[in-house]
């Protein structure tokens, strides 16, 4: 078996000049699809993504041809929206998709559109996403003028339209309910659910919500097949229940922080989180890692010794943590991990859309006790503390939230695994008054007390050879 | 004063309705906030009054909305925004020295603007660039890998 090596799918010719462009996305293959694409019936069509083992790139992992066989088929309108809002602090895959390859997306949205019926997609871009919004809206406005969107496209009698909406600031509003309700002109505040937007979404119509990166990935499906995806990436055999074992495809890995060549990385998944750390150069300057957040922020984070599980939904899943966003972050030996949290504690307090009480209230409390021991004020307990009111707002053990969406567990995750798995540098804040950067050794916690420990990785029927 | 768009904003509100169905006006409320924005600098009660005749709602529902996204401003604000990014990973690449240094040079704390109105200073959440991090917006550019000389560079270009 090869090391390995980067797979550009999506990323292919993502930096050729034009790329954003119909002329130029047309040269190098785009729209090949849609060649195959009508002559599948859309039943057939849901069947060969189910099929695919594609997962939502967006954050939770769900296979995307299952959530569309739960839309119901007699009901209309139905709607598409494809999620832009790309706001996970470490996520940056779907801003040069919006900016060098908009077509693709398109692409992408033609094809879920045809499989469900859908007439009307909108994609909900981030309000900060400028350039990336206006070469989206140019590249709309080029496929109506060549007959990929609008009435009859083809000839097929399909019709399709598809508008972009602005967002305004707000991290919630990529919560696939709160994006709706924002969508519909409201504060993006998430919805309880069920019911579930498929069955009751946007205009309370039937609604699939998508990530960009999981559109992006359906014309490659459609063109070479669910065979040929299929033999891409890491798929498992007897996973336990409620873990999916398909990691098909190429992921966009986003590697931030502390590594020499910070970057998109477009890999089979299955390396590891070592292996990753190395192809993005390495930790900088040769220092030694400390802490890896492996899959956006709200990741629970990795120690040096939880480096060699593979970056895939299902391991990281059954360590704990999760592939997420695929927003790696890398922390090295200078990291103080209590101003780490601080730092994400303040995002997310400043994040939350103040719905429920428990997120509203706790996530600020968890900030004030992280800050107050950063600052050397902490008192002894407050570790525990800590702890104990994150898992007021979500219980990361039993995976249960008291809160209408899952940014409580968001918030949960972080706060309770820094504050477990560099418990020594936390309490070494409390006993010496003042901020402490303690050595890798001293600072993690040993890992047979570590609650993540022992780590779990399941047999493969199927793994990437990195051969080419 | 009474606020309206401008005829080739009007245009551009035309076009956005049309997205939408026709009983569902108020799912225009972002796209026209932001129209309206560009047009007034910010989001003054005599804009949010239009925008809610415009939309059939009331002005408090637009006034929910405007206070919920950080986007909108209430408050005119300088020429220029430049929204410099304080999340984990542009923190881990040093953007506190950029913070410190816009400070300095601008004379000015987060969220406040300059006297002569040319900048207004924000600090924002993740900007979706943490590779090229530090990084910071100003208006609608997005300048990355930012050191102290370059963000002189930057600023000192404009007008
Ligand atoms: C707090 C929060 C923020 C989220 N932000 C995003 C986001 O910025 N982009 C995204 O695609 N999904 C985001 N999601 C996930 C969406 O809710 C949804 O699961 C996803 O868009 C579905 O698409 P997928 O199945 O293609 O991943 C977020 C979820 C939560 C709870
Ligand atoms: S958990 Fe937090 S962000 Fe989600 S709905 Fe409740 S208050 Fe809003
Ligand atoms: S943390 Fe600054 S751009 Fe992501």
């Amino acid at each position: 078996m090869g090391t390995p090596k980067e797979l550009r799918i999506l990323y292919e010719n993502i930096d050729l000049p034009g790329m954003y462009t119909l002329e130029v996305y047309q040269q190098h293959g785009g729209y090949k699809s849609l060649e195959k694409l009508f002559e599948i019936e859309p039943d057939a069509l849901i069947e060969m993504v189910k099929e695919s083992g594609l997962r939502g790139r967006g954050g939770a992992g769900f296979s995307t041809g299952l959530k569309w066989s739960f839309v119901p088929k007699d009901v209309e309108p139905k709607y598409l929206c494809a999620n832009a809002d790309e706001s996970e602090p470490g996520t940056f895959s779907n801003r040069y998709i919006l900016q060098q390859k908009p077509h693709m997306l398109i692409e992408g949205i033609i094809i879920a559109c045809w499989a469900l019926g859908i007439h009307t997609a909108y994609v909900y871009v981030r309000g900060e996403f400028t350039l990336g919004k206006k070469r989206l809206d140019a590249a709309i406005a080029e496929a109506y003028q060549a007959g990929l969107l609008g009435k009859n496209i083809r000839g097929t009698g399909f019709d399709l339209d598809v508008y972009t909406h602005p967002g305004a600031g707000a991290y919630i509003c990529g919560e696939e309910t709160g994006l709706i309700e924002s969508l519909e002109g409201k504060r993006g505040q998430p919805r309880n659910k069920p019911p579930f937007p498929a069955v009751q979404g946007l205009f309370m119509k039937p609604t699939v919500v998508q990530n960009v990166e999981t559109l992006s990935n359906l014309p490659f499906i459609v063109q070479n097949g669910v065979e040929w995806y299929k033999n891409l990436g890491t798929i498992y055999k007897d996973t336990p229940r409620g873990v999916d074992p398909m990691n098909t495809g190429t992921k966009l890995y986003c590697v931030s922080g502390h590594v020499e060549r910070p970057g998109v990385y477009e890999v089979e998944m299955g390396l590891t989180v070592r292996e990753l750390i190395e192809m993005a150069g390495g930790v900088r300057g040769g220092r030694q890692v400390k802490a890896v957040i492996p899959g956006g922020s709200s990741a629970p984070v990795l120690t040096p010794y939880e480096l060699d599980v593979p970056c895939d939904f299902t391991c990281l899943q059954m360590n704990k943590t999760m592939l997420g966003s695929g927003g790696v972050i890398v922390m090295d030996e200078t990291v103080n991990t209590v101003e780490a949290l601080l730092n994400l504690m303040e995002f997310y307090a400043h994040e939350s859309c103040g719905q429920c009480t428990p997120c509203r209230n706790g996530t600020p409390w968890v900030r004030d006790i992280t800050r107050r021991i950063f600052e050397g004020r902490g008192k002894p307990g407050d570790v525990d503390h800590l702890i104990e009111v994150a898992n007021m707002i979500a219980d990361v053990d039993a995976f249960t939230w008291n809160t209408i969406c899952v940014f409580g567990i968001a918030v949960a995750w972080p706060a309770v695994s820094f504050a477990r798995k560099f418990r020594p540098e936390f309490e070494a804040h409390i006993r010496e008054g003042r901020p402490v950067v303690l050595p890798v050794e001293e600072a993690v916690t040993p890992p047979e007390e570590n609650y993540a420990w022992p780590q779990t990785i399941p047999e493969a029927v199927r793994r990437p050879t990195w051969d080419y | 004063m009474a606020f309206e768009f401008t005829p080739d904003r009007w245009e551009r509100f035309q076009e956005i309705l049309s997205h939408y169905p026709p009983e569902r006006k108020q799912a225009a409320m972002l796209p026209t906030l932001h129209l309206a924005q560009e047009q007034n600098g910010y989001i003054s009660p005599e804009v949010m009054e239009y925008v809610a005749q415009l939309l059939d709602v009331s002005p408090a529902q637009v006034l929910d909305v405007v206070t919920f996204y950080p986007m909108f401003f209430q408050e005119p604000v300088g020429k220029y925004i430049v929204r410099v990014c304080h999340t984990l990973p542009c923190a881990l690449c040093g953007c506190r020295k950029i913070i410190e240094h816009l400070t300095e040079k601008l004379g000015i704390g987060m969220e406040e603007t300059t006297p002569d109105g040319k900048f207004t200073l924000l600090g924002v959440e993740c900007l979706a660039a943490c590779n090229q991090g530090p990084v910071m917006m100003v208006n609608e550019e997005l300048y990355g890998n930012l050191t102290p000389e370059k963000v002189d560079e930057i600023l000192d270009g404009l007008e």
